[in-house]
């Protein structure tokens, strides 16, 4: 059973977000490397947020693009917390390096963007982005971590992602 | 005689107007509702007019507390650990406008 999640969750990534994709089929992940993970992933959405506060003009796309960058500014500060306190220091793994090279390439696409058509393409990816990140926290990064401070840090962030993602497909609904 | 009469009615009189006051008191009750996990805990409450209502944020993340229909009134952002009070006089729904799929409804009975 937690062999069916664990492959759907690296499918989900795979086919929601071409852009964000496991190097490995089967990663194992130290506690270290789980905190990577969960920062890079943090780190990524903020960069997305960056590029939106500088290219929209839309109210909606840019209380979002504040709101993901306090959020996962919030997360990151806990997990340093927690990884000081831990004695752990986040060591870059395969899984971290594949969502930094993946973050670059739609960052570009973001960049590329015209005004006209940035806001859609922002709020998809982020729609897409957060099902793909709620599916890897759940599936993989949550079983993966052995300290229960970390895996209760990272059961605390989810309700969070999803109500992230909730709001992402609120205001894709108004821009269609 | 009149006046160990008058002292006692007075007695009565003050102990009639001050039970009324503390039961009055009692009778405005304050209620709790936690903010945690991105909830309203309980997101639906009960309340008689003029109770008051305590948000208290347990997450990590601020939130705020606004009417939802037309945002007639909202709190500050609340950091973590910060608690908002407020008497309510009528039913209202509301949700927290910086995650806007937290709602939490109030009713006056």
């Amino acid at each position: 059973m937690k062999t069916i999640k664990f492959i759907t969750a690296i499918i989900i990534l795979v086919i929601m977000t071409p852009t964000i994709s496991f190097s490995q089929e089967n990663p194992t992940l130290s506690d270290s490397e789980v905190a990577s993970v969960a920062v890079v992933a943090n780190q990524i959405d903020i960069s997305y947020a960056e590029i939106a506060l500088k290219k929209s003009k839309n109210k909606e796309i840019l209380d979002f693009a504040k709101r993901m960058i306090t959020d996962h500014n919030a997360v990151i500060e806990q997990a340093v917390t927690l990884v000081t306190k831990l004695s752990v220091t986040p060591e870059d793994n395969a899984v971290s390096q594949s969502l930094s090279e993946g973050a670059e390439k739609t960052k570009k696409t973001l960049r590329k963007a015209t005004r006209k058509e940035f806001d859609k393409l922002y709020i998809d990816n982020e729609v897409a982005y957060h099902k793909a990140v709620i599916a890897a926290v759940r599936d993989l990064l949550i079983p993966e971590s052995d300290n229960g401070e970390l895996k209760g840090l990272l059961e605390a962030v989810l309700p969070a992602l999803e109500a992230h993602l909730g709001h992402a497909e609120m205001v894709q609904m108004k821009l269609k | 005689m009149i006046k160990p009469l008058r002292t006692i009615f007075l007695l009565f009189i003050f102990c009639v107007g001050f039970g009324q006051s503390v039961l009055g008191q009692k009778l405005k009750a304050k209620h709790r509702i936690e903010i945690k996990n991105m909830k309203f805990v309980p997101s639906g409450l009960t309340v008689q007019k003029g109770d008051t209502v305590v948000w208290i944020n347990r997450d990590i993340f601020p939130h705020d507390v606004t009417e939802l229909k037309n945002k007639a009134w909202s709190s500050s952002t609340l950091q973590q650990g910060i608690s908002w009070y407020k008497v309510i006089t009528k039913s209202e729904d509301y949700y927290c406008s910086l995650h806007v799929v937290m709602k939490g409804k109030l009713i006056v009975n």
